[in-house]
């Protein structure tokens, strides 16, 4: 039942975060809205991974696969931009 | 929990299992990059292009975008549901909400597809030949984001419809399954089924909020 608590308590962040992306759009928040939006994206992938996903569960694996595609994606990205 | 583990490979089920989980990541790690890369492209046309961008998205459905959001977002608690049913040896209940969630996988297909024929009938979709006519500012750069859109939309379409077809597939194998391989299965597509979900999490903000 705990378990299912924790699901039905995420489920309902994400539709909060879904329902303040969507609020914030309709607002000038002065060329902070993509951040804005890409934080709040941030978050609910977030819940999704370690709720949904259990990243931070048991297992050392799926954290350091996480940790090296955001290491990966950071440099690509990063080296990119720069230029 | 006294079975064999099912390859030589291993010495217990528990690291067995392990190892399977550590691939299906493995794989869902290589699916970003992939993602990412094409989200890269975006961001930069984005950067470059903020003022045709703005606009172009603007003839994107918010109303349809969000509530497929919603929808994915629903089909996700539930896959993570059976995982917890099937975890429980609860298989009616793990049946069930696996059923759930592949019918919200069609749904959202559904409304996606409602909103490519809205976008076609508009003529703002430049795929597979159809003309494109649009008569906002710097059409060149809005054909740019609208192509993008359907590259990246339709990739995620792609994905979404595997992850239903895997579903329906441990569906239909259900009763010739062993319950231990119904629950590495489950949770298997789960993971799956969970990145999908999160890509189009950042799908929806990228590409229906572009703010000038």
């Amino acid at each position: 039942m705990e378990h299912i608590r924790k699901l039905a308590f995420a489920y309902v962040a994400l539709l909060v975060l879904l329902g303040l992306t969507v609020g914030s759009s309709f607002l000038d928040l002065h060329g902070a809205n993509t951040a804005v939006n890409l934080l709040i994206a941030a978050m609910k992938a977030a819940v999704v991974a370690v709720v949904f996903m259990k990243l931070t569960g048991e297992e050392t694996l799926p954290p350091l696969v996480a940790v090296a595609v955001a290491l990966w994606l950071a440099i690509l990205f990063g080296l990119t931009l720069i230029g | 929990m006294t079975r064999a583990p099912e390859s030589v490979a291993f010495d217990t089920v528990r690291r067995e299992e392990a190892a399977d989980r550590f691939g299906m990541w493995i794989f869902l790690g290589s699916e970003a990059m992939l993602f990412g890369a094409i989200l890269l492209v975006f961001l930069v046309a984005h950067i470059r292009y903020l003022p045709a961008f703005a606009a172009a998205s603007k003839h994107l459905s918010l109303p349809l975008g969000t509530l497929n959001t919603a929808v994915l977002i629903t089909s996700s608690f539930t896959m993570a549901f059976a995982h917890e049913s099937a975890s429980a040896r609860r298989w009616n209940t793990a049946a069930w909400t696996l059923g759930i969630t592949a019918f919200l996988g069609v749904a959202f297909l559904c409304i996606k597809g409602t909103e490519y024929a809205k976008e076609f009938h508009e003529g703002i979709a430049p795929v597979m030949g159809a003309p494109f006519s649009y008569q906002g500012p710097d059409p060149v750069h809005a054909q740019f984001f609208f192509s993008l859109y359907f590259a990246l939309t339709g990739l995620h379409a792609v994905h979404l419809a595997s992850g239903i077809a895997v579903v329906a597939g441990l569906l239909l194998s259900w009763r010739r399954t062993d319950i231990d391989s119904r629950v590495r299965r489950t949770h298997a597509i789960g993971l799956y089924w969970h990145f999908v979900d999160i890509v189009w999490i950042f799908l929806f903000p990228v590409l229906y909020l572009v703010h000038a």
